[in-house]
């Protein structure tokens, strides 16, 4: 037992305590620099924990078996850490939405998801999957529906909690089966017995039914249903955050069930994922199209984004896993330049309709210039970081497909490129309505914070540093893949 | 007739497809979640069952969590269905229209 492995975790939980209890002693007015605290304290702990010397440095097993630090825990703590850090910052720009005085209890929330992500990144075990995801979900059931005098807020917390309540249900049947016939709930033991029971019927129902839960968090086809609505109707700073850290915790998860629990199984099932990544991807690109609300717009390009990233998990190899997460690391800083703009140009507007862009470009340069750059890296033109992120998933498409001989992956690379065309007309219509809508009414210059300032601009050198050069995230990337191969 | 882990293992997939048709196929909110809660439950059950015919405990261990968690649900859930009650004076799916394209 080794349980200094979860100081991370622990600390996390604590700040988002502090911050619950900070609430009670300052004013109303100035809780929204409480936030600011919380950021100081994050950006330590990722320092702490990039330097090596932290808890998630030390690669190590804890709890039986449960919960396990490598080189892919690792990437992903940096990941959300670093998501967690940005969306506090777009919260404090927003908390003026949020119920009076009610920014700081928001605040922790957003920690606490974050601590469920950090033990998603972490989980080896059945048990720490259903219990992390089930944090996340819960927390986020309260962040969606934040808003309560809001009823698009609400009627998005419950549809959310309708479907995610659904999907746990499938997933935790699933686990029931999983046990049932080969009794082991850790992954590293359940893939030793695994093989004996490549034919049985129960068992594979029930690794399908856990498919299907985390499915439900990526947002893939099937199991989309929701995304659209619910990211229309959250506010802007938990969209964000669902885009990215409830994505990659799925997306985390994923990968250890698929290639470290049942790599068996999933080498069968290679034109399952095929399929679904296809048909993910020309969904959310094709219903993207007519989309006049900029928030639910991005929704659907988030499911489109969920169909590129499964193309690294179809493709079955280390160069694919490695290009799923260079390409989150690249969306992290991308998804959230867009909806830091968007949180502060809607901000006072009633709507979030594509038309309150017109004007931007005189309104605040800086603002137009990263939605612009933001939309030409989601659809991903050079030397942005969606460029390179898409190149190496296709890559690794190609390649499967060169060494399996599986014509679907030549169908699934064309799909994809098909689905990079259709994307650039639904981007090119916001950058489009920033630079070119006619007669804007309102040209008043919109006033930038200095941490709004700064955040942007961290976005801004994210997205082109992933971009241009690539190395630095490359290794960490394939270090990540080569531990989750072991 | 002895009672084996099949008939256990029925009837919680019975549990599990009732569970689903009520979701599937109710139109209030309340039902809906009472039905999300018996999905869950079925699981427990085959959890327990495989646990006691199979003597190992991991599976009742794990339905203490799953309890726990399907508790946090409820409050959740419940609190947010109480808000848009009275936001709404409804708790039928078909009020949740206000977003659409």
């Amino acid at each position: 037992m080794n349980s200094s492995l979860i100081m991370l975790e622990i600390s996390v939980i604590g700040l988002g305590l502090v911050l619950m209890l900070a609430d009670l002693f300052v004013p109303a007015e100035r809780r929204r620099f409480i936030g600011y605290a919380a950021i100081v304290a994050l950006g330590v702990l990722l320092v702490t924990s990039l330097s090596g010397n932290g808890s998630c440095g030390q690669f190590d097993t804890a709890f039986g078996g449960m919960f396990v630090n490598d080189a892919l825990s690792l990437f992903f703590k940096q990941l959300f850490i670093v998501a967690a850090i940005l969306v506090l910052f777009m919260a404090a720009e927003f908390s003026d939405k949020l119920a009076e005085g009610s920014v700081a209890e928001y605040y922790s929330l957003i920690l606490f998801a974050l601590a469920g992500m950090l033990f998603a990144a972490s989980s080896n075990d059945f048990t720490m999957l259903f219990v992390s995801i089930e944090l996340i979900t819960i927390t986020f059931y309260v962040l969606v529906s934040f808003q309560r005098g809001k009823i698009q807020s609400l009627e998005a917390g419950v549809k959310y909690l309708i479907l995610g309540a659904l999907s746990s249900a499938f997933m935790v049947f699933g686990i029931a089966l999983i046990w049932g016939t080969t009794g082991e709930l850790n992954f590293t033991r359940l893939a030793a017995v695994a093989p004996q029971f490549a034919d049985s019927q129960i068992f594979l129902l029930g690794v399908l039914l856990v498919l299907v839960g985390l499915g439900f968090k990526i947002a893939a086809f099937p199991f989309q249903i929701w995304a659209p609505d619910v990211y229309q109707g959250a506010p802007t700073p938990t969209t964000a955050f669902l885009a990215i850290g409830s994505k990659a915790a799925g997306f985390v998860l994923l990968l250890r069930v698929l290639f470290t629990a049942v790599p068996g199984v999933t080498a069968h099932w290679a034109n399952l994922l095929i399929v679904i990544s296809a048909i993910t991807i020309l969904y959310g690109n094709l219903c993207a199209i007519p989309q006049r609300n900029l928030k639910r717009l991005l929704g659907y390009s988030s499911i489109a984004h969920a169909g590129y990233l499964l193309l690294g998990v179809a493709a079955l190899s280390a160069s694919g896993q490695s290009a799923l997460m260079y390409y989150l690391a690249g969306y992290v800083f991308t998804v959230m330049a867009a909806f830091f703009v968007i949180t502060l140009v809607m901000r006072h507007l009633a709507t979030e309709d594509i038309s309150g862009l017109a004007g931007l470009n005189q309104r605040s340069p800086l603002l137009a210039a990263t939605l612009t750059l933001a939309m030409v890296s989601l659809a991903g033109i050079p030397p942005l970081a969606g460029f390179f992120g898409k190149f190496l998933l296709l890559k690794a498409v190609i390649e499967a497909a060169q060494t399996s001989h599986n014509h679907g992956y030549y169908c699934l690379a064309f799909t994809a490129l098909a689905g990079v065309i259709i994307s650039l007309y639904y981007y090119f219509g916001v950058i489009r309505a920033i630079y070119w809508s006619k007669s804007p009414e309102d040209v008043s210059p919109i006033v930038l914070s200095s941490p709004a300032k700064f955040s942007i601009g961290a976005c801004l050198a994210g997205m082109l540093w992933i971009g241009v050069f690539p190395n630095t995230v490359l290794n960490l990337t394939n270090l990540a893949a080569a531990a989750l191969g072991k | 007739m002895n009672v084996g882990l099949h008939h256990y293992l029925f009837v919680s997939f019975m549990l599990f497809s009732l569970g689903l048709l009520g979701v599937i196929l109710r139109r209030n909110l309340l039902v809906i979640y009472m039905s999300l809660e018996l999905m869950l439950n079925s699981a427990n059950l085959a959890l327990v069952s495989f646990s006691r015919f199979n003597n190992k405990l991991d599976g009742q261990v794990l339905v203490f969590f799953i309890i726990t968690v399907a508790a946090a649900e409820v409050a959740v859930g419940l609190a947010l269905i109480v808000a848009l009650y009275r936001k709404r004076q409804s708790a039928h799916v078909e009020d949740l229209t206000s977003m659409k394209l």
